[in-house]
C-alpha cells in the first residue's frame, strides 16, 4: 500500500504534536518499526531537533533498559503505534548538542554501543548519497535494512529528503524470498542497497526473471560471494553493480565496482571523496602497498561513542595529525594501485544475516547464566546466513542447562541474530594457549573432529 | 503420535535436539525466545506445508501462527485440506 507525501506530511504533523507534549530535553527512545507511522515519528523528532535513539525492534529487554539508561531517555515510543511509555524520572541527559540520531552497534560487553550522529554528518551523507546514486524526485529506492540501521540513511532518509519513492520491506519477513519478490516488484525499483543475503533470496525467488529498471545495485555489509556476483548481470541487466564498505560509526567510506566474473571476493576498493583512510601496522602508518588495520575518517562520522570510555578505545588521533579516525578493527591489504581488500577482523566479530555480531558480547551473556562456568561462542560458516553462532558451554558443578533455557536467557539480553542457534555441553576445561587465554581455534577444531559429544539427551 | 506431539518432535529435532519433549511447554514462545529464527521459520513453514498438505504459499500467514507448538497445531487444524478434516484421507 503506497502513501503520498501529503499523507506522510500529515502523519509527521500529528507525530510532532505528540512529541511536543513530551517535556524535557532528553533524547527520545524509539522502537524502530519500519512503517509510514514509524518514519513519521522519526521525521517529527528530527524536525523538532530532539535527538532520538533508534532501538532495534528485536533487542532483548535488558539490553534495551541499559541503552535507555545510558542515553538518559525518559520516554520510550513505539514507532508503529506511537504508544508512549515513561520509563524513568527526568534526569540530566548527556550532552547531545547538534546530534540528530543515536544509532547502536554491537559491543563486546553485552551492551550495544551508542553512536551519536551529528546533524551535519547526516546532512553531508544525504547529499553524497543522492548525488552518487542519482536519487531525486520520484526515484524508486528499495529499503531492505531495518530502520535503525545506518543503511536506512541512504534507503529511507536520502530518498525522502529528495522527494523519492521508498519501498519498504518488512523486517519480520526479511528472509522470505517470495514476499521480497512481491514487494520488490510492486514498483519499478531503480536503486537497491542490501546485504548479499537479500540478492540471493530475491534471485532464488525470481526464477530467471530480470529487473531491468534497476540502475544502481549496492551490495554492503559483507563480501558478496563470487558465485552470487556472477548471477547479477543477467538479473539486473541495466544496473551498475557496486560494493560499499562502511560502519555505523562512520557510515560509508569505500566504494568499488563489482566485477561479476572476477571469481574472487570484491575488494572494498578506494575511499569515497572526502574520506581519509589509513592502513596502520604496529602503530605505524603504512604508505603504499601493505597490510594493517584500517582507520577511517569520513565527513559522515559520529566521531565518538556516547560512552567516553568506549570512545577512547575506538576513536584515535591519527599519527598523521589530521584529526580523529575510527579504528575499524578490519585488517586490510592495499595493493600497488591503491585498492584495498579485507583480510578479516582484528577482533572477534562475524556477520550473522548481515548483522555485525561480536562473539565476545555473546560469550559474556552466555557466561552470565548461573549454570554456566565458562563458555566459548563460535561463528561457524553458513551458506545462507553467512555465519551461525554455536555456543560451547562448560557447566558449573551439578548444574543443568538445555538449549531452550540458554536461548531464553540470551533472548532478553541480545538481538535475535546474536542468539546461538546450537549448543554443546562439555565437561573438560577449555584448552588454553600459552598466554593463558582460551584457545578458540582448538575449541573449534575439536568440534570438527567430533571429539565433543553433542548433547542429545532424548 | 498426536499432531501436537509430532509438531513438538519436529521443532525439537530441528532447533533444540538436546531438549526432551517434556521440557518444551506447548505455549513456549519459540520466536521471542530465539529458538526459531527468521530462517528457521521458513523451514518450519515448509515442513508444515509438506507434512500436512497445506498450500502454505496460498494461505495468509503471520509469524504469530508459528509462535508456539500450540499455535502451529491450531494453524494446522484450521488449514487442513477438507478431505483430511473429514477423516476421509
Amino acid at each position: 500500500m503506497a502513501i503520498g507525501y501529503r499523507d506522510l506530511r500529515s502523519k509527521v504533523a500529528r507525530a510532532a504534536e505528540l512529541l511536543a507534549g513530551l517535556p524535557g530535553e532528553e533524547p527520545l527512545a524509539i522502537i524502530s518499526h519500519k512503517s509510514p507511522e514509524g518514519l513519521a515519528l522519526v521525521a517529527a523528532s528530527t524536525h523538532l531537533e530532539r535527538p532520538c535513539l533508534l532501538l532495534p525492534v528485536d533487542l532483548g529487554a535488558r539490553s534495551r533498559a541499559a541503552l535507555l539508561d545510558q542515553a538518559g531517555c525518559r520516554f520510550l515510543l513505539r514507532a508503529d503505534t506511537h504508544a508512549v511509555e515513561e520509563v524513568r524520572a527526568p534526569a540530566a541527559a548527556p550532552n547531545l548538542d547538534g546530534v540528530s540520531l543515536l544509532l547502536t552497534t554491537s559491543g563486546s560487553t553485552g551492551i550495544p554501543k551508542i553512536v551519536p550522529l551529528p546533524r551535519n554528518a547526516t546532512a553531508a551523507f544525504i547529499d553524497w548519497a543522492a548525488t552518487e546514486f542519482g536519487i531525486g524526485p520520484g526515484t524508486v529506492v528499495f529499503s531492505y535494512a531495518p530502520l535503525n540501521f545506518d543503511l536506512s540513511l541512504l534507503d529511507v532518509w536520502t530518498t525522502l529528503a529528495k522527494g523519492g519513492h521508498v519501498v519498504l520491506a518488512e523486517q519480520d519477513r526479511a528472509v522470505d524470498g517470495k514476499y521480497l519478490l512481491g514487494v520488490f516488484t510492486e514498483a519499478a525499483v531503480e536503486v537497491v542497497q542490501a546485504v548479499p543475503l537479500f540478492f540471493r533470496l530475491l534471485l532464488d525467488a525470481a526464477d530467471g526473471r530480470s529487473f531491468p529498471a534497476v540502475r544502481e545495485l549496492v551490495s554492503t555489509g559483507e563480501a558478496m560471494p563470487p558465485a552470487l556476483a556472477a548471477r547479477l548481470p543477467e538479473a539486473f541487466p541495466n544496473a551498475r553493480l557496486r560494493n560499499v564498505y562502511g560502519s555505523t560509526e562512520t557510515n560509508d567510506s569505500f566504494i568499488h565496482d563489482i566485477d561479476p566474473v572476477a571469481g574472487v571476493a570484491t575488494p572494498i576498493g578506494r575511499p569515497i571523496d572526502g574520506v581519509r583512510a589509513l592502513v596502520v601496522r604496529d602503530g605505524q602508518v603504512v604508505t603504499g602497498a601493505g597490510s594493517g588495520e584500517l582507520w577511517t575518517a569520513t565527513p559522515f562520522q559520529s566521531g565518538r561513542y556516547l560512552d567516553p570510555a568506549l570512545t577512547a578505545r575506538g576513536w584515535v588521533d591519527a599519527p598523521t595529525g589530521d584529526g580523529t579516525y575510527f579504528r575499524t578493527g578490519d585488517n586490510v591489504t592495499r595493493d600497488a594501485d591503491g585498492v584495498l581488500r579485507l583480510d578479516g577482523r582484528s577482533d572477534l566479530q562475524v556477520k550473522v544475516r548481515g548483522v555485525r555480531t561480536n562473539l565476545l558480547e555473546v560469550e559474556h551473556v552466555v557466561t552470565a547464566h548461573p549454570a554456566v562456568h565458562e563458555a566459548v561462542v563460535l561463528g561457524l560458516p553458513d551458506d545462507v546466513a553467512g555465519h551461525r553462532l554455536h555456543a560451547v558451554v562448560r557447566l558449573c558443578p551439578d548444574a543443568t542447562l538445555n538449549s531452550l533455557q540458554l536461548r531464553q536467557h540470551c533472548a532478553t539480553r541480545l538481538p535475535r541474530t546474536a542468539i546461538p542457534s546450537t549448543m554443546d555441553i562439555v565437561f573438560d576445561p577449555f584448552p588454553v594457549s600459552p598466554n593463558g587465554k582460551v584457545d578458540r581455534a582448538a575449541v573449534q577444531a575439536s568440534l570438527r573432529e567430533g571429539v565433543r559429544e553433542h548433547v542429545a539427551a532424548r | 503420535m498426536s499432531r501436537l506431539a509430532e509438531i513438538k518432535r519436529f521443532v525439537l529435532d530441528e532447533f533444540a535436539p538436546d531438549v526432551v519433549a517434556d521440557d518444551l511447554a506447548d505455549d513456549f514462545d519459540l520466536l521471542d525466545n530465539g529458538i526459531v529464527d527468521s530462517l528457521g521459520l521458513l523451514r518450519l513453514i515448509a515442513w508444515v506445508g509438506e507434512r500436512y498438505d497445506i498450500a502454505v504459499d496460498e494461505v495468509e500467514l503471520t509469524p504469530d501462527d508459528f509462535r508456539s507448538v500450540e499455535a502451529i497445531a491450531h494453524f494446522v487444524d484450521s488449514h487442513l485440506p477438507l478431505l483430511a478434516q473429514e477423516g476421509l484421507r
